[in-house]
């Protein structure tokens, strides 16, 4: 095995309950309150009446008209996300720019709007045709692709709430592998009606605090000799390592920690060096999760960037976010250069991966 | 990087035996759709997996957690280990790589669930259907069944490309060292939504598949799964396992260009990304076995872009879609699968249900009947809605021409 090139972030943007773009993000990470407001029930019949959504996220007032008919609120998050990173960086794309893209499962709401004409027409074919490819799975990456000009892998990870991670480590084979230049790498979960419903009945007996979510997080990953060719790019964070890993039983809380154990020790680092640790503490399952993490670290690591709650249950996009709000309070705490952050994610169907980033050190570039 | 273990769950068999013995034979595996409700079409053949018994292959899980598309995934994945000579214990302890491609995860899940909504109210949604629902589940499931904690189980959703996508970067897994196996391909199950989505579009055909004909009509949805076991030569010879090809590279980009339509120069550009990946010219290479939808616009173009890689006299190209009907996520990892047993028994599996070749799609597609060659590489395309593109390369292995 030879030496692996080293992978950095350079730039990233986010689309959450915060608003649209970096700054919002940045700014409500700070703040750290609660995003969770009463839905309008003319537009959201699910079975809940609060959500996380992102304010004033009207698809064609974001995106302009053209282009934006048919398209559905998850493709729309990835769009806006990447428009936002890539003008942010003033950063151009092409054949060398690959998207890799975290999702659950698309967009439900989509795939069952379509599968509705086909229940209910006259005519089981008489479904629209031009909104068969928002069925598919791949339509926010392969929209967003079309709509900024990413010419290089494509790839669309159903990997559930650790999906962000999940499409970070598969990124890193990409670029290991020189299939592309620079990786955005991001995961995205729309809210919607039918995503509600389909929560409410797999998870009856979770506790009722757990409202759901929506977002976009999309980092710009390449190697750091790459973002020194580029001249404009300053790396904000290396990323060390990341893995996933499957629990086979009910519990992760022994995977989990051979996870945390294995980044911790291919990337060289000791525990008592991990300065922020970042778990989700959504629901159930993340409250394990984040019980299983502060026990290991303490709560003052774990304390130090507001954990996903603030956010809602923002499913595939959740671990993406965090690394974003890892990013965010990294900005203004001038004790985090140079130190080492773990984000980590328990998905509720079997995975658990984490990852190991190194905040960069503005004084020793 | 090698190819030991082969799993397959198909309408034209279960297995690398009898998968085999079909694709020499041309076996159709074209049906009257049984598996959905057809009151409405006008026609409705399908390539539809007959005699499957998810008891047969689940031993932990409980057949009603998993949808169609994950109990065939595992299936295939069982049948992969077994074929090459793994216990699934030792397999346990070695750091590993799950990865499945599908188009639709559990589509026909979604589909009863909305059906109850519209008939009897959200509320009344079944819970166990709904936890199949995520696409997720399809690795998973695989990591469950044969005890695989120390994976990475990946879902991978790049629609009727993702075959090729897993199998790739199961190949870059093994290739860096970071993985001892990955168990890699694509499982689709067949459903009502896709099949009116291209029926909507004039693109199912009334009878049968005729990839590459003059004739041809459109595609027949299929459904199944392909698996396959990729290690390295080291490990394969250290444990003296059957080799039944190599991996010898892969290339995927992005049309960006249309969400449907396929494009050929990029088409064009997947594939000579494969071949430098790969290390092989194009006069080196044997066989394409073609993403052939038997669509008009697929066939030409891809015809075209291979034209356009290859020249005027390329390889003879195949689609073995015109037996497996589209098989959606599992289609090219099943393609992958026909090559591998190609290169292995030396013949060229046919294009079946061929009458008269269109002559705007100048390749031979080996008509109807298989024919005997010696393959020392072929191609595997995967192309797909969102423009995602995928190509494979494999090599026929063979012990003398090692480097020491």
């Amino acid at each position: 095995m030879t030496t692996e090139p080293r992978l950095v972030i350079t730039a990233w943007s986010a689309v959450s309950p915060y608003g649209i773009g970096r700054e919002s993000f940045v700014d409500g990470i700070a703040s750290s309150t609660s995003t969770v407001t009463e839905l309008d029930q003319d537009l959201w019949q699910g079975p809940t009446s609060r959500g996380c959504l992102v304010p004033g996220f009207d698809i064609r007032e974001v995106l302009g008209a053209k282009g934006t008919r048919k398209m559905d609120r998850v493709t729309a998050l990835v769009v806006s996300t990447v428009g936002q990173l890539l003008a942010d960086g003033g950063i151009s794309t092409g054949e060398d720019t690959a998207l890799v893209l975290g999702s659950t499962m698309g967009s439900a709401q989509s795939i069952m709007d379509f599968t509705k004409d086909v229940l209910v027409r006259e005519l089981p074919y008489l479904v629209d045709p031009a909104k068969m490819p928002n069925s598919v799975m791949n339509c926010a990456a392969g929209a967003c692709a079309i709509w900024h000009g990413l010419k290089g892998p494509n790839t669309t990870l159903a990997g559930g709430q650790a999906a962000g991670l999940m499409a970070l480590d598969y990124a890193r084979r990409l670029l290991i592998h020189d299939r592309a230049a620079k990786v955005l790498v991001g995961a995205a979960e729309e809210y919607s009606t039918e995503r509600a419903w389909l929560d409410r009945h797999s998870w009856p007996a979770e506790t009722p605090d757990r409202v759901l979510g929506e977002g976009c997080a999309v980092l710009l990953v390449e190697t750091a000799d790459q973002a020194a060719l580029t001249g404009g790019r300053t790396p904000l964070a290396e990323v060390l390592a990341t893995e996933s890993r499957v629990y086979l039983e009910g519990d992760p809380t022994k995977v989990l920690i051979a996870c945390v154990q294995s980044v911790l020790a291919r990337a060289g680092v000791r525990a008592d060096e991990v300065w922020a640790a970042v778990p989700s503490s959504v629901g159930d399952r993340g409250r394990l999760e984040s019980g299983v993490v502060r026990s290991l670290f303490g709560a003052e690591v774990v304390d130090r960037v507001p954990t996903g709650d603030v956010l809602g249950d923002t499913g595939a996009a959740s671990a993406a976010l965090r690394i974003a709000a890892v990013l965010s309070v990294a900005e203004h705490s001038p004790e985090a250069a140079g130190r080492v952050a773990l984000v980590t994610s328990a998905d509720r169907y079997g995975t658990v991966a984490c990852s190991l980033l190194r905040l960069a050190d503005p004084a020793s570039s | 990087m090698v190819l030991t273990g082969l799993g397959v769950v198909s309408s034209i068999g279960f297995g690398p035996q009898e998968f085999a013995a079909g694709l020499r034979a041309g076996r159709s595996g074209a049906r009257p759709i049984s598996v959905f409700d057809t009151t409405g079409f006008e026609y409705a053949n399908g390539c539809e997996v007959v005699g499957f018994d998810p008891t047969e292959w689940l031993r932990v899980t409980d057949p009603a957690d998993l949808g169609r598309a994950s109990q065939f995934s595992v299936a295939a994945a069982r049948m992969a280990v077994r074929d090459a000579g793994l216990e699934e214990s030792e397999l346990a302890g070695k750091r590993g790589l799950v990865s499945v491609g599908t188009t639709d995860g559990e589509a026909v899940d979604l589909e009863a669930l909305l059906e109850t909504s519209l008939n009897s109210g959200s509320a009344a949604m079944d819970g166990q259907t709904a936890r199949r629902v995520p696409a997720t589940m399809l690795s998973l499931a695989i990591a469950r069944e044969l005890g695989l904690s120390n994976v990475s189980a990946y879902t991978i959703a790049t629609a009727c490309s993702a075959g090729n996508y897993a199998i790739g970067d199961g190949f870059d897994a093994v290739r860096s060292g970071e993985v001892e196996f990955a168990l890699c391909g694509g499982a689709d199950a067949m459903c009502r939504k896709t099949f009116a989505g291209f029926y909507r579009l004039g693109t199912i055909a009334p009878d049968c598949c005729r990839p590459f004909d003059a004739d041809r009509k459109g595609i027949l949805t299929g459904e199944g799964a392909g698996l396959l076991v990729l290690e390295s030569l080291d490990s394969a010879r250290a444990r003296g396992a059957r080799i039944y090809a190599e991996v010898l590279g892969y290339g995927l980009n992005c049309d960006a260009y249309h969400q449907v339509a396929p494009n050929q120069e990029s088409i064009q550009r997947c594939m000579r990304l494969a071949l430098e990946d790969a290390g092989v010219k194009p006069h080196e290479v044997d066989l394409i076995s073609a993403h052939g939808t038997g669509t008009q616009a697929n066939d030409v173009t891809e015809t075209r872009a291979i034209r356009g890689l290859y020249g005027d006299q390329p390889p003879r190209t195949i689609s073995v879609k015109s037996m497996l009907g589209h098989t959606m996520g599992a289609a090219s990892a099943l393609g992958a699968i026909a090559c591998a047993l190609a290169i292995t028994h030396g013949f060229i599996p046919p294009t079946i249900n061929h009458r008269s070749s269109d002559p705007e799609c100048e390749i031979d597609c080996v008509p109807n009947e298989s024919i005997e060659a010696d393959l020392r590489v072929v191609q595997n395309n995967g192309l797909a809605f969102g423009g995602n593109n995928a190509s494979l390369i494999l090599g026929k292995y063979s012990e003398k021409e090692l480097v020491s």
